[in-house]
């Protein structure tokens, strides 16, 4: 007995057949045991027999187009089957497969899991939300607004719909399964994480008198991001991991020089550093004060640069300046 | 509260520009003119305008300032001849642009009588808004200076009467009163109520007998009628360095010498009087002691909503602006002190009024990329743990490098107490074109007198 099995170009099963003899006819005419149609293939195109020594074989039965093992680019005309590697033929991919083939063993159905991964997805839904609206509350200088609580929350929930839905899908058409639950956790632990830095970036701007930690906040959101899309693309197919990292890598390196270049660009329009200077009570300090002198010691070197600043714009006068 | 305010701005001087002329537009020049000519229509008067006018024209001139290549003007001002040989005394600031770009403007002048020429600009006194021009002439009227005002001697409510070319619309006579000197002013200015206007700037102010008595130079903005001229003796005393050939031919360097000597004595100046003590809720904080700031007081208690965290802010600016360029006014001084508690926030909160409220924000005097280096900021926590008296502070440093200008230096300094989680005093100094050790030196003096007094 064989088995025939027609797969899709991902190698997914179309269809199955199974034949009875020792031989199989495969083509597009109706004298075969499979048809197939595919106007690339012959009206007789393939046999299978079992050879002497019992192995099956297929044969090409002299076609236009030929027959071609997996994605090899050599034309064969006959190849000893082995039920892993596909055969060709036109644009049909084809396994042939006997009762004896090996299967593997039965997986065990990931309840338990499920029920971990659903109270670590309320758990995140629920810390989001209540680290968001605390940073609403500890700004709030003005008459408490409701809104002012909602908006963000509901943009978090928007932004998340769409990027869960989004991955979702993704993994619908590439793995059959929707796998919502994690794609779920993965942006929850993304949103999660950055909101963390966040508020760790601005004490340490404050408590260490750290700016760049805030300053360069964007390097930040763009790896946490980038991770999150490596993770959620793993989830979708397991195929080939490190040519999707080096993609994400590739990505985030480009965000990142974009970003870094349009900001540099921006502080030369202007001037002015984009340093949002937050203060926090000044119980959070943790640097020991500095003393008057050594402070105007600092100052006084700040000079050395402001004047290095003058001999660079006096040499680019192009820049706005003044040829002498 | 905002008028009464002594904020010079470019309007306020008193050339006028293709821009300005634009911006004013036909409602300027039709609905001011009647109003204009009504002020000089004072009865027993009107005989000595008479006859120092008849006397005027062929000594008074417009003074443009034409685009080189096109050959039309795009500014205008006033001027007087002060010698037979031809030489005139106008503002500065009329002659600026052609004195900073000499390859793009020109000048040119048109006296009453119809004729016209070319202009050279010999000498300029950056500090009190005048330049000595050369016209080809010889032989020509002239207008000498009043010894009485020279002196400053004039009586207050002489009468002086102004002349120029107000918004090109030909050669006027405005008559107004003497009012002494500008009180609590840096610079010496005559305080000259009449009607000056636009496009009088650089004309002369006449007293009865014909002697020049001051230049044209500004009036208040949101003022009537309040005017302000330049003493006739700072002309004099150009007209005499032009005379005795102490002037220098290389005037781009003039412009950066003269700023630079004009703030290290007003730095100078604002060391020596220093600073005194002035209570500001539970600290003592540092005001200027020199007469020539003007302070003000603001606070949001009387907002609504009511706000949550009460502010009480005074704020000192000199009246220094000095004009060296169309786009670049520079040499002022800003001090303020805000006063901040709550009972109503939490710390986080409060830090958080804190944060919107003492952001750097480095004024210049002008636009960024023509006249400035990037802004450098340095900041820290500052403070002696043993003196109980001085609070620890967070401090941050702003500066800015004047591209053309070696050694001057646009600075901001912001200190905020960090001794109380409900209650601050953020301190302001601003301090442009300065040099960097005076304002370090200012600096310090300002922040060890930020201190707590409860």
């Amino acid at each position: 007995m064989i088995w025939v099995e027609i797969l899709t170009r991902h190698r997914e099963i179309a269809a199955r057949f199974r034949i009875h003899g020792s031989e199989v006819y495969i083509g597009r005419g109706y004298d075969n045991d499979v048809i197939i149609d595919d106007p690339h293939v012959a009206a007789q195109h393939l046999r299978v027999f079992r050879d002497e020594t019992g192995q099956l074989v297929a044969e090409d039965l002299g076609s236009l187009n030929g027959m071609f093992l997996d994605s090899g680019r050599s034309r064969q005309t006959r190849i000893v089957v082995d039920g892993g590697r596909p055969i060709r033929i036109g644009q049909t991919w084809l396994r042939f497969r006997e009762t004896s083939h090996a299967v593997e063993p039965e997986r065990v159905v990931p309840s338990e899991r499920r029920s971990v991964a659903a109270v670590l997805a309320i758990l995140l839904g629920l810390s989001i939300p209540a680290i968001e609206c605390l940073e609403v509350w500890l700004t709030q200088t003005s008459e408490p607004r409701v809104s002012s609580y909602l908006s963000p929350l509901l943009l978090i929930l928007a932004g998340m719909i769409g990027w869960v839905g989004f991955w979702t899908l993704l993994s619908r058409i590439f793995s059959g399964r929707l796998r919502f639950l994690s794609h779920l956790l993965i942006a929850m632990a993304g949103v999660l994480v950055f909101s963390l830095y966040d508020q760790v970036a601005q004490f340490l701007a404050f408590a260490w008198t750290f700016p760049a930690a805030s300053t360069y906040q964007y390097v930040a959101l763009w790896s946490i991001l980038a991770v999150v899309c490596f993770l959620d693309l793993r989830l979708v197919g397991r195929a080939r991991p490190w040519l999707k990292g080096i993609l994400v890598l590739l990505l985030l390196a480009a965000a990142i020089a974009v970003q870094t270049l349009q900001l540099s660009e921006a502080v030369s329009d202007s001037g002015r550093q984009f340093t949002a200077r937050r203060l926090l009570p000044p119980a959070l300090r943790l640097v020991p004060l500095r003393d008057e002198s050594a402070f105007f010691e600092d100052i006084e070197k700040l000079k050395l640069t402001l004047d290095a600043d003058r001999v660079k714009a006096a040499a680019s006068p192009v820049n706005g300046g003044r040829a002498p | 509260m905002l008028s009464r305010r002594w904020i010079f701005e470019l309007g306020d001087w008193l050339a006028i520009s293709l821009v300005q002329m634009l911006r004013a537009g036909l409602a300027w020049l039709v609905m001011s003119v009647p109003a204009a000519m009504a002020a000089p229509a004072v009865p027993e008067a009107s005989s000595a305008a008479q006859a120092i006018y008849a006397a005027a024209p062929q000594r008074l001139l417009q003074i443009r300032t034409l685009v080189a290549d096109a050959g039309r003007q795009t500014s205008i001002g006033s001027g007087f001849l002060v010698a037979a040989d031809g030489l005139a005394i106008t503002n500065y600031h009329v002659v600026s642009q052609a004195v900073l770009e000499p390859r793009t403007f020109r000048l040119e002048y048109a006296a009453a009588d119809g004729s016209h020429g070319d202009v050279r600009v010999l000498a300029f006194d950056l500090a009190n808004d005048l330049a000595i021009v050369q016209l080809d002439k010889d032989d020509a009227a002239f207008f000498s200076f009043d010894e009485v005002a020279m002196a400053g001697r004039l009586p207050q409510g002489e009468r002086l009467y102004s002349m120029g070319n107000p918004l090109d619309l030909g050669f006027t006579i405005s008559e107004g009163t003497y009012n002494g000197l500008v009180g609590h002013s840096y610079n010496e200015r005559i305080h000259f109520t009449g009607a000056l206007n636009p496009g009088m700037s650089g004309g002369p102010t006449v007293t009865g007998e014909g002697f020049v008595a001051g230049v044209n130079v500004a009036t208040q903005r949101g003022g009537q009628l309040v005017s302000f001229l330049v003493p006739a003796r700072f002309a004099a005393t150009l007209l005499r360095r032009v005379r005795d050939h102490d002037t220098s031919p290389d005037l781009h360097a003039e412009i950066a010498r003269q700023l630079a000597t004009f703030t290290s004595g007003l730095y100078q100046s604002f060391a020596d009087g220093g600073f005194r003590p002035t209570q500001v809720g539970s600290y003592r904080a540092p005001e200027p002691a020199a007469p020539w700031f003007d302070c003000w007081a603001n606070t949001n208690v009387d907002e609504t909503p009511k706000p949550r965290a009460s502010i009480n802010s005074t704020s000192c600016r000199s009246d220094t602006g000095l004009f060296v360029a169309a786009d670049l006014t520079t040499g002022a001084i800003q001090l303020s002190h805000s006063y901040v508690r709550t009972s109503e926030l939490n710390s986080f909160q409060f830090a958080a009024v804190l944060t919107r409220m003492s952001q750097p924000r480095l004024v210049g005097g002008g636009p960024f990329r023509k006249w400035y280096t990037p802004e450098r900021c340095h900041e820290d926590f500052v403070g002696a743990a043993n003196e109980p008296d001085h609070p620890s502070l967070r401090v941050i440093w702003c500066a800015e490098a004047y591209r053309e200008f070696d050694s001057l230096y646009d600075i901001a300094l912001i200190a905020v107490t960090q001794d109380h989680d409900r209650e601050a005093l953020i301190s302001r100094l601003s301090l442009q074109a300065v040099g960097y050790d005076e304002a370090i030196s200012l600096g310090r003096r300002f922040i060890e007198a930020v201190q707590v007094s409860r």
